[in-house]
């Protein structure tokens, strides 16, 4: 943001140099224009809504999305239990049983 | 000169594929097979990959590939985007047979009655979907490579020029729609073909918790990190890194159940891997690559990059190995030492 701004600040020092007292008026007509038309963008002055604007925030979403890493590294680390988890410890334990027999 | 040349080329393409079905009807009748039969896995398989390419291209677009592929020619613009389609085609056959070999082990473990001998004859099964998904993917490279060949950089995407965007929604939400009816589908028949007292309920099993909060929590940090400028490349990034980071970890940690003698320990992590696959192969197939799919054949981008490739490649051959390694985690017997 601050590389835009000091981007046009840039530009404008360089417009001035260049049209130091010589700006072609369709130019000038035209960069008034389009100042006119941003002013009176009537989407500009609306403000989206409380819970929009929260929900759009990128940073939400980041401290969202590494609360659920961080939540399912734990867990995870936590062994806790799991209908999966446990029908592979019976069959595993099923396989180790089954071991005698085979030798 | 064109036309003239165009109908014999066009019905040698077709002869050959003729020839080539003939030989694969040929050697299932015979029965040498027999035991590389797994029908459910065939029909996820085709129709899938069918829904898969919905998802990601027009149906005008998978007519003139279809087209292409039988010997009609076309204007190089075309001639590239048909090349970019096969090669998508191959990709999603390769996904999409890793990802049923998963899920299809996931249910074959979960199966709480028919004896060890028969949870261990479903697990090895289920890995004939990802033969499948490999044969798939060679026949479609086959026209993806002769396409590439007509104009040199097709296979990179690099001759799709920018066109305007056209209005694909009813399309993918076809593709979307078909996908899941097609999974659906074939985990109520590999359900229904357990004995009476069956697996556990499908949505129990496969939903595991922390795969889910590690591979979509990593796959969203990703995309905020890579920002909007990235696109479709940053998902495929996300759930390709955290895929892989979820198999590693589940390694390591299967690796200390064995040091600690923990039947507890290998089996949630056992869990992790399965679950961690099967999640980041659904975000890499069914999310981000059609979404990369319909970027190129926008023209949004100048064609597929390496690191997309990458992972499209990897990611499920990754998977694939691990699931070998779970399958021997499981049968390897563990006795405590004094």
């Amino acid at each position: 943001m601050i590389e835009v701004r000091n981007g046009g600040r840039d530009l404008e020092e360089l417009i001035r140099a260049a049209f130091a007292d010589d700006l072609p008026a369709e130019v000038e007509a035209g960069m008034r224009e389009r100042v006119r038309r941003f002013r009176s963008d009537p989407a500009r002055g609306a403000r989206p809504s409380a819970a929009w604007a929260c929900l759009s925030r990128r940073a939400v979403w980041a401290a969202l999305s590494i609360l659920m890493l961080v939540a399912g590294i734990l867990l995870q680390g936590a062994k806790t239990g799991s209908p999966l988890a446990d029908r592979i410890s019976s069959v595993k334990s099923a396989y180790a049983s089954l071991e005698p027999t085979r030798r | 000169m064109t036309k003239s040349n165009g109908n014999p080329v066009r019905g040698r393409a077709v002869l050959r594929w003729l020839f080539a079905a003939a030989f694969v009807v040929a050697a299932v009748a015979s029965g040498l097979f027999s035991g590389l039969r797994h029908e459910a896995g065939l029909f996820y398989l085709v129709a899938g990959s069918v829904a898969a390419a919905l998802m990601g291209f027009t149906v005008r677009e998978i007519g003139t590939a279809l087209g292409q592929a039988a010997g009609k020619p076309g204007r190089r613009e075309e001639t590239a985007r048909s090349a970019y389609f096969w090669e998508a085609a191959a990709r999603n056959a390769w996904i999409l047979g890793v990802l049923g070999s998963t899920l299809n082990f996931t249910l074959a473990l979960s199966s709480e009655s028919g004896g060890i001998a028969d949870t261990g004859n479903r697990m090895i099964q289920s890995l004939l979907v990802t033969l499948y998904g490999l044969v798939l993917a060679v026949l479609c490279l086959v026209p993806a490579m002769k396409l590439a060949g007509r104009v040199p950089t097709a296979l990179s995407s690099d001759g799709i020029e920018r066109r305007p965007a056209r209005s694909a929604l009813l399309g993918r939400l076809t593709g979307y729609v078909l996908f899941a009816a097609v999974l659906g589908s074939t985990l109520a028949f590999l359900v229904g073909g357990y004995p009476p007292s069956g697996p556990l309920p499908v949505a129990k099993v496969l939903l595991h918790g922390p795969a889910i909060l590690v591979v979509f929590g990593g796959a969203i940090a990703v995309v905020l990190f890579m920002g909007a400028g990235s696109g479709a490349r940053a998902l495929t990034l996300g759930f390709g890194m955290t895929g892989l980071v979820g198999l590693l970890m589940g390694l390591i940690q299967a690796l200390f159940g064995f040091v600690h003698t923990s039947v507890a320990e290998i089996a949630a992590a056992v869990a992790f891997i399965i679950s961690s696959a099967s999640f980041s192969l659904i975000g890499l197939g069914v999310v981000a690559a059609p979404l990369e799919d319909r970027e190129v054949m926008e023209g949004r981008r100048a064609g597929v990059r390496t690191p997309s490739r990458m992972f499209w490649i990897l990611l499920p051959l990754l998977s694939f190995i691990f699931l070998i390694l779970t399958f021997i985690m499981v049968v390897t017997p563990m006795t405590k030492s004094g």
